[in-house]
C-alpha cells in the first residue's frame, strides 16, 4: 500500500493506493472521502460488541469501524479527519505502543490492536475524556490533530503541555495531569490543566485547541427564550 | 531570547527559546508547551493585588485580561505559544520611538523589557457598549501579536486609512485614531453592515486581520442549538 498525505498541514487528507488485491485499511467511521467503486467496504464492530462499546464509551471513538479491501492493484481510497489540520503516519513495530487522545485516530493498516486505557480522573475535567486510545503494533497508524502536529522527542526529560493540546505519546513516557499554577491558576491563568510528561519517547501535540474554539463560540450561541 | 514562528499561516505556533534568567509575559491561556528550566508565575510581574481584589475586578468589570509570566532560571528553556483561534502571528519590534496599541485578544507575549498598560482607556470612552479593549505596549523588544486569519500590515505616510473595528489588530503611536460611522448617514451606515469604523491618520504602521472574529462567532454561533 502506498500512502500520500496531501495539503498538509492545514487541510490534510490521506490518499492510499493499494498495491495488490486483498490489501486492507481500517478507518474510523465517517473518515472516508471517496474510494474506487470496486474497493469493498465492510462495517464491523472490531473485537466484538464488548470491545466496540468500550472503544465508543471510554475512548470516544465510534463503535463501528470500516474495513476497505482492494480487489485489484492500483485502486485508491481517500480518508480525512473531521477538523481542519494536520495528518501524520506512524509505523509501529511489533509490540510498540502509542496512546492517542479521543478523536485523533483516523485509520490504520496491518495488525494494530486498538484498546482503551484509563487516562486518570483529571482528564475528565478537561473534556478530553477519561480514557486514552491504546494502539499496539505492528502496523501503520494514521492520526490527525486540530492545527499543525508537532512531534517532540524526549530523552529522559520532563515536558509540560497544555492538556487540550496533547494529541498522543508513545510508550516509555509517564504523565501526570495537574492544575496549572495551583488554585490561583484555575481562576487567573486561563490554562485549565497541564500534562507533565517524563521519560523517553515521543509526545505529539496540536497547535490549536478545540476547547478554546468552543469557548469562543459560546457567547454567540442563541439562548432559549421560554 | 529567540522567537521563531512555525506552521504559518493558518495554525501558527510561536517557539520562544530563552537564555538563562530571561522572562516573558504571555496572555493567559496562550502557553502550549514548556521544556527546560522554566517557572511560571500567574498574574503579571507587577500584579500586586490580592486574590479577592482581582476576582472582584474580573466579576465587576468583566475584564478578563490576565497574563502569566514565564522565566528561566539557571539554564535555558523553550516555551511555545498559540492563540485561541486559527490564524497567523507576527513579531513587532518595539523601540523607544513608538508605542503599540494592541487589540486585547491580539496580544500573545512579550519579554519584560516591554511594558504593558492593561488599563489604557483610549477606546473605552469612544465605544459605549461595544467592548473594544486595547492594550498599550511600550519599551524595547519584540511583541508577538496574533490575528484571526492572515495578518497584513500597511505603512501610512501622512495618510488616512479607514478600517473596520473587527479587523483591527494593532497600530503604532504615530497614528491618530477616531471612531466614526461607516458612511455619512446613520441609515446607510447601518445598512452597509459596517457599523463603526476606525479612521487612522498620520505616519505609522497598522496591522489588520483578514477575518473578523465577531462576524465568525455570529455566523457559526447562530447555527448552534440554543443553550
Amino acid at each position: 500500500m502506498k500512502s500520500e498525505i496531501i495539503d498538509a498541514p492545514d487541510f490534510s487528507f490521506l490518499r492510499l493506493t493499494f498495491q495488490e488485491a486483498g490489501e486492507t485499511v481500517t478507518s474510523e467511521s465517517g473518515a472516508m472521502v471517496s474510494r474506487d467503486a470496486a474497493v469493498q467496504m465492510k462495517t464491523n464492530m472490531r473485537g466484538g460488541v464488548g470491545a466496540s462499546l468500550k472503544r465508543k464509551v471510554l475512548g470516544g471513538e465510534s463503535m463501528f469501524q470500516n474495513t476497505f479491501t482492494a480487489t485489484e492493484p492500483g485502486q485508491h481510497i481517500i480518508l480525512a479527519p473531521a477538523v481542519e489540520g494536520d495528518m501524520k503516519e506512524a509505523n509501529l513495530t511489533e509490540g510498540e505502543v502509542w496512546y492517542l487522545q479521543r478523536g485523533a485516530y483516523v485509520a490504520h493498516s496491518g495488525h494494530i490492536d486498538i484498546n482503551t486505557k484509563w487516562g486518570g480522573a483529571k482528564g475528565f475535567f478537561s473534556g478530553s475524556g477519561l480514557f486514552l486510545l491504546k494502539l499496539t503494533g505492528p502496523g501503520t497508524l494514521y492520526y490527525a490533530g486540530y492545527g499543525a502536529l508537532r512531534e517532540v522527542s524526549l530523552n529522559n526529560e520532563e515536558y509540560i503541555c497544555d492538556n487540550d493540546h496533547v494529541v498522543g505519546f508513545t510508550d516509555g513516557i509517564q504523565y501526570k495531569v495537574e492544575k496549572f499554577g495551583g488554585y490561583k491558576g484555575l481562576f487567573f491563568s486561563g490554562e485549565g490543566l497541564i500534562t507533565r510528561f517524563n521519560g523517553t519517547g515521543k509526545v505529539i501535540l496540536q497547535t490549536r485547541n478545540p476547547s478554546s474554539l468552543a469557548t469562543f463560540l459560546r457567547p454567540y450561541v442563541p439562548t432559549k427564550n421560554n | 531570547m529567540n522567537i521563531e514562528l512555525e506552521y504559518k499561516p493558518a495554525h501558527t505556533l510561536a517557539v520562544v527559546d530563552m537564555q538563562p534568567g530571561e522572562q516573558i509575559r504571555a496572555e493567559a491561556g496562550a502557553m502550549v508547551s514548556m521544556r527546560g528550566d522554566v517557572s511560571i508565575q500567574t498574574g503579571g510581574p507587577k500584579e500586586k493585588r490580592g486574590l479577592l481584589k482581582r476576582l472582584k475586578r474580573t466579576v465587576l468589570s468583566g475584564e478578563t485580561f490576565f497574563t502569566n509570566t514565564f522565566h528561566t532560571n539557571q539554564s535555558a528553556g523553550r516555551i511555545t505559544f498559540a492563540p485561541k483561534l486559527c490564524g497567523d502571528m507576527v513579531v513587532h519590534h518595539l523601540s523607544s520611538d513608538h508605542e503599540l496599541m494592541i487589540q486585547g485578544s491580539s496580544y500573545v507575549a512579550a519579554p519584560d523589557s516591554v511594558q504593558l498598560d492593561t488599563k489604557w482607556q483610549g477606546f473605552r470612552k469612544l465605544f459605549s457598549g461595544e467592548s473594544l479593549f486595547f492594550l498599550r505596549a511600550f519599551g524595547q523588544g519584540p511583541v508577538i501579536i496574533n490575528a484571526f486569519g492572515a495578518i497584513s500590515h500597511k505603512d501610512l505616510q501622512n495618510e488616512t486609512l479607514i478600517l473596520d473595528t473587527g479587523h483591527m489588530v494593532a497600530f503604532t503611536s504615530g497614528l491618530q485614531y477616531r471612531v466614526r460611522k461607516a458612511s455619512s448617514g446613520w441609515i446607510s451606515s447601518f445598512l452597509s453592515g459596517e457599523g463603526f469604523v476606525l479612521e487612522l491618520s498620520g505616519t505609522g504602521r497598522v496591522y489588520m486581520q483578514t477575518r473578523n472574529p465577531s462576524d465568525y462567532g455570529q455566523y457559526v454561533g447562530s447555527k448552534l442549538p440554543p443553550r
